[in-house]
């Protein structure tokens, strides 16, 4: 999508949105409620028409070619409304049959993948049971994208797992997902790039892995023996030293090498090194953009 | 293609789908237009030929008969005309379709299945249109089952009634209220909001009864009657007349017109926001 743009009057909406989707990814579209997320989803689903700006999918444009491009895509909304008193196997029918025909055989099976009982009506089901009446009829047919609304929200932890695989599968079979959450986790675990919306704005777009690669490791460790002052001081990637007594902080950046080493020089009583995860780099993030702003 | 055998669900198609959910609502409506023409067909032998009720009737003013359509009372066609077909009827008929109309579109934009359902590789106006086709199916179906208890019943309380008139009157009825659903659902599908089209379409068909039934009393409002579409369906009086394919025509037109609306209204807006 290229610089789509989509006000509304009592406010909210997203500017000047520009995505690169690629074929056979899993995208996760991170930010806050409210940031536009939604906005942004319904607008690739032609639900919603975009102010300026142009929304291509699968080569087709999502005005003009609307119904061939909803064809090739499979849509779970985050608000998740349904027929509430059809059963969900009158509802999958009903839907198979405005798809243009993915076979029954294919919907029980999706069904039984996430355990789903199909002959009672949708109104006696539980939050998680419609979740997966909504994800069957997302996942029937394969289609060739997958556009997720907050997939896994509602859903007990088991059955997310369930999600999460049947998104990889999808991906892996060279599907392509796009994916929103405000669950970091949820996305670092199955994406493959992350994209920041904050405010109707994307504000960054990022490989996972490189995420990662970029992370500090935050090292703690303590000590026999009060430090002396100016210990690990000028290693190469640290960034936040702390020494208190006898107790050190720091966050390093790149190879821990350097540090090991000058750890080895004294008498470590206590050691703990972990990856931030992306919760916290992204609320970096954040800071440093609201600093900016 | 869908295997039939394997899923026991008969939902197919958005026009399906829209009738099933209503099929409760069509046999309560249609039951209560069986009760309402046979409750007054059961009534008739009492006033039939009694020459007390029609003197009675001879001495109101000329004004509440012209506007309460009870001439000739004692006959079949007039004694339809009043108890049947000059308000009751076409007011449950059309109170059935701007309920219906006023949420085909509407209602799933505000119940939020909307989403789901355009999701699908369907265009907007092949919802619009099918949706419309259920509502058009089913309030002719009911009141056709109006026509069906008076020619059914009608011979049995010597109620005589010639087969035209009552067919005729039973159509520009069932025309009526399809024009109002229809005007429901382009207002529903223009605003996304059900509240707001059956207000509209209320005030509207108000208007358009007091205007055709004032006019036959108030000599300034009968150059404008033909604004009525109660006035091209009942006011011309089908019960004595027969079908008037020019008034029918015109009701036809006018819910054309609104089903246009509707296909362009729905098909231009931001949906379920």
């Amino acid at each position: 999508m290229a610089n789509v743009s989509k006000r509304y009057r009592g406010g909210g909406g997203v500017e000047g949105v520009t995505l690169d989707i690629w074929p056979g990814e899993v995208f996760g579209f991170l930010g806050p409620n409210g940031a536009g997320k939604t906005t942004t989803i319904r607008l690739l689903l032609d639900l919603i028409r975009p102010d300026r700006g142009t929304i291509t999918l699968v080569g087709l444009d999502s005005r003009r070619d609307s119904v061939a491009a909803r064809r090739r895509i499979g849509y779970l909304p985050g608000e998740l409304a349904l027929y509430d008193r059809m059963t969900p196997r009158e509802l999958l029918t009903h839907f198979a049959y405005l798809r243009g025909g993915p076979p029954w055989s294919e919907i029980d099976r999706l069904a039984a993948q996430f355990t789903l009982e199909l002959d009672r009506p949708i109104r006696e089901l539980s939050k998680g049971n419609r979740q997966k009446v909504g994800l069957v009829q997302a996942l029937m047919g394969r289609p060739e994208v997958l556009v997720l609304d907050e997939p896994t929200s509602g859903l007990d932890p088991i059955v997310q797992h369930q999600v999460h695989r049947a998104i990889r599968d999808a991906a892996d079979g060279g599907r392509t997902v796009f994916l929103s959450s405000h669950v970091l986790s949820e996305v670092a675990q199955v994406a493959d790039r992350v994209g920041l919306i904050r405010d109707g704005r994307v504000i960054a777009v990022e490989r996972v892995q490189d995420l990662r690669g970029r992370a500090a490791h935050v090292v703690d460790a303590r000590f026999a023996a009060p430090l002396p002052p100016g210990a690990f001081a000028g290693l190469p990637g640290v960034e936040g030293r702390q020494v208190a007594g006898d107790t050190l902080h720091l966050e390093v950046t790149g190879a821990l090498a350097p540090v090991v080493g000058e750890l080895a020089r004294f008498d470590v009583v206590d050691l703990t090194v972990r990856e931030p995860d992306l919760e916290e780099l992204f609320l970096a993030f954040y800071e440093s953009a609201d600093a900016a702003a | 293609m869908l295997r039939r055998e394997a899923g026991s669900a008969h939902l197919h198609s958005v026009f399906e789908r829209t009738l099933d959910e209503e099929r409760r609502a069509l046999l309560g409506w249609s039951l209560g237009m069986v009760a309402l023409a046979g409750t007054m067909l059961a009534l008739y032998p009492t006033v039939h030929g009694n020459a007390q009720i029609s003197k009675l009737l001879d001495s109101y003013p000329q004004a509440f008969k012209s506007f309460f359509g009870v001439a000739d009372y004692t006959t079949g066609p007039g004694y339809l005309r009043a108890e049947v077909f000059s308000f009751m009827a076409p007011l449950l008929l059309a109170i059935l379709a701007v309920l219906w109309g006023s949420d085909l579109t509407a209602g799933e934009e505000e119940r939020g299945t909307i989403d789901v359902l355009m999701a699908n590789p369907v265009s907007r106006r092949r919802v619009v249109a099918e949706k419309w086709a259920a509502l058009a199916t089913g309030v002719l179906v009911v009141a056709a089952s109006l026509g069906v208890v008076i020619a059914a019943v009608g011979p049995a309380v010597s109620l005589q009634v010639g087969w035209e008139a009552l067919w005729a009157t039973v159509v520009a009825s069932g025309l009526l209220a399809l024009l109002l659903g229809s005007l429901a659902l382009a207002l529903g599908a223009a605003t996304g909001r059900r509240g707001m089209a059956r207000g509209i379409t209320a005030i509207v068909a108000v208007a358009a009864y007091l205007l055709s039934s004032l006019a036959a009393l108030v000599s300034w409002l009968r150059p404008v009657r033909w604004l009525s579409p109660w006035y091209h369906a009942l006011g011309v009086d089908p019960l004595t007349t027969g079908f008037s394919l020019f008034h029918l025509a015109v009701l036809v037109l006018v819910v054309a017109a609104c089903v246009g609306a509707a296909l362009v209204a729905f098909d231009r807006r931001d949906l379920g926001t």
